[in-house]
């Protein structure tokens, strides 16, 4: 429940990771479709009030097509996502990782008629919470789901410095993890940095920061830096 | 074989990659016109390729995380949805959604049941005894269904109002309550039951009301066109709803996921035919159910005709071609 990363095989054989999205942000999102929908109804109801009474039925259609079309067609012709989930970085899925197409989004939208029941989102809120990837209930009938799709930070890079070789063959795993080492000893303390690389004294046969600068250097030799 | 050297044999083409996939994001027409476009399929898979070499080696995240993202942006733009075609849309309200709706008969059928005999049992009783008028509705909605239907009003079934007006507000409120219907299914059908049965009280009631006061001609000549089309999408709505409601109770011999993903699949389907029949259903009633200077041969006429053809186009349609297509 903790790991909301669901790992998706592709018919390429690589794994995609779809990283799910909680209650909070698609809450965010959802309101502000609801602004932009106002707005549209709004400003799209002062011209329309100029047909007389025959412009409140052009109203009622656009509201008719605000309420239930806006998301499916949002959603299927960008990508999966609405303004107000492209202002919050999600995007809607299938459950294999691809766009979604339009009947599992003609689902989810009818259904958020479930998911809104007691209150506001009552429903939807009790199933994001409980189900390990946060569908609510619209989602899970649909085979969908919602990611982040902005990108996560890029990691640090690894400081470059003259390469030292290993004196002994590592392991793919032990490679990986000096490599992993050098990368992240930019985002801890120097005492912690100290602590990890006292570790390996046996490999080293250095201590403290020499011991972590002889540990950068053999990570650079591993990716083949000269 | 090191990172840095298959960083360098391989950044030129992972760079090309990255470039045309952010052009499409921005222009996507005119970049799908380019000739890189016709290579990308192939370059996904060796970026994918080269990904995987890259995890099986143990590289930094530097290249895994920058080969991850790029895989990503790939997937989405080669599995991406097929555009749609107008003609898939034709054969569906032709074929497609009447074959359905023989194939979930049982759900449908249930569902007019629900609908029908409480709609029928309230109009016999009515008849039989109209004083239960005022204790199903309310002396304004009595006073409000009197002043639609009186005989001497040019606009049958509306107090107010121009036919657009009465369009827009027949699509919102009708399409709406179909919707409803069908998304309250699940939960665990109860909702499509009381929609259905609610629906069908109010209909009968005020049919069984209006003949009890004598205002039957009216009433009959307004509904008779458009309730083709629109008692029998409630009906189908409410048919899907049930399905959903019955998956989650009964899946059968699969895992409720599985099942409910596949009675979601049928269901917005039926669904979405529903909606286009509401949309005709409305047309009707706004422009031609209202006029009330026709003949009753003319109206009855065409209700009879219009009810023998959403009867027969849901009983034969898409049944020639049931083998093949």
């Amino acid at each position: 429940m903790i790991d909301t990363i669901r790992e998706i095989e592709t018919p390429e054989g690589i794994s995609l990771r779809l990283r799910a999205a909680g209650a909070l942000p698609r809450a965010q999102a959802w309101t502000l479709d609801m602004l932009v929908r106002l707005l549209v109804l709004f400003i799209a109801a002062i011209p329309l009030s100029l047909f007389g009474v025959g412009g409140n039925g052009l109203v009622l259609l656009l509201t008719f097509a605000l309420m239930w079309a806006y998301p499916v067609f949002c959603e299927v012709w960008w990508h999966g996502q609405t303004p107000g989930k492209r202002a919050l970085g999600l995007r809607v899925v299938n459950a294999d990782g691809t766009p979604v197409t339009w009947l599992p989004s003609v689902v989810r939208n009818l259904l958020r008629v479930v998911d809104i029941l007691p209150g506001v989102y009552g429903v939807g809120l009790v199933s994001t919470l409980v189900d390990p990837y946060a569908r609510r209930l619209g989602d899970i009938v649909a085979g969908t789901l919602v990611i982040h799709a902005s990108e996560l930070p890029a990691g640090e890079q690894m400081p470059a410095m003259d390469a030292i070789a290993l004196p002994v063959v590592l392991a793919v795993d032990e490679q990986a993890a000096l490599v992993e080492f050098a990368e992240r000893a930019g985002q801890l303390t120097l005492q912690r940095q100290e602590e990890l690389a006292n570790l390996l004294t046996p490999l080293t046969g250095l201590r403290d920061t020499a011991a972590i600068r002889r540990l950068v250097a053999q990570a650079n030799w591993l990716l083949g830096r000269a | 074989m090191k990172q840095e050297r298959f960083v360098a044999m391989h950044v030129r083409e992972w760079d090309n990659l990255q470039s045309w996939l952010s052009a499409l994001e921005r222009q996507p027409r005119r970049t799908l016109r380019q000739e890189q476009s016709l290579d990308f399929p192939s370059a996904y898979r060796r970026l994918c390729h080269h990904l995987a070499l890259a995890r099986g080696r143990g590289y930094s995240h530097e290249v895994t995380d920058r080969l991850q993202r790029l895989v990503q942006q790939g997937h989405l733009v080669l599995y991406r949805p097929p555009a749609p075609r107008w003609h898939v849309t034709a054969t569906f309200l032709v074929a497609g959604f009447p074959r359905l709706v023989r194939s979930q008969w049982r759900c449908i059928l249930a569902a007019a049941v629900l609908f029908y005999v409480p709609a029928l049992v309230t109009l016999a009783l009515m008849l039989l005894r109209p004083e239960l008028a005022h204790t199903v509705f309310t002396s304004a909605q009595l006073a409000d269904f009197e002043k639609m239907y009186d005989p001497s009003n040019p606009h049958i079934g509306r107090s107010s109002g121009t036919d657009l007006q009465m369009f827009g507000f027949y699509v919102m409120n009708n399409v709406g309550i179909a919707f409803r219907t069908f998304a309250s299914g699940l939960l665990f059908g109860v909702g499509a039951v009381y929609v259905l049965g609610a629906n069908g009280v109010l209909i009968g009631g005020v049919a069984g009301h209006l003949t009890a006061i004598g205002y039957g001609g009216p009433f009959w000549r307004f509904v008779v066109a458009h309730s083709a089309f629109e008692l029998s999408a409630l009906v189908i709505a409410g048919g899907a709803g049930l399905r959903l409601g019955m998956t989650l109770l009964a899946p059968g011999r699969q895992r409720r996921g599985p099942a409910l993903v596949a009675a979601g699949w049928i269901g917005a389907q039926l669904a979405l035919g529903a909606f286009a029949m509401l949309l005709v259903a409305a047309f009707i009633e706004a422009y031609w159910s209202s006029i009330a200077a026709l003949s009753d041969a003319v109206k009855f006429g065409s209700g009879a005709l219009l009810w023998m053809l959403v009867l027969g186009w849901l009983w034969r349609g898409g049944r020639a071609r049931s083998h093949g297509a």
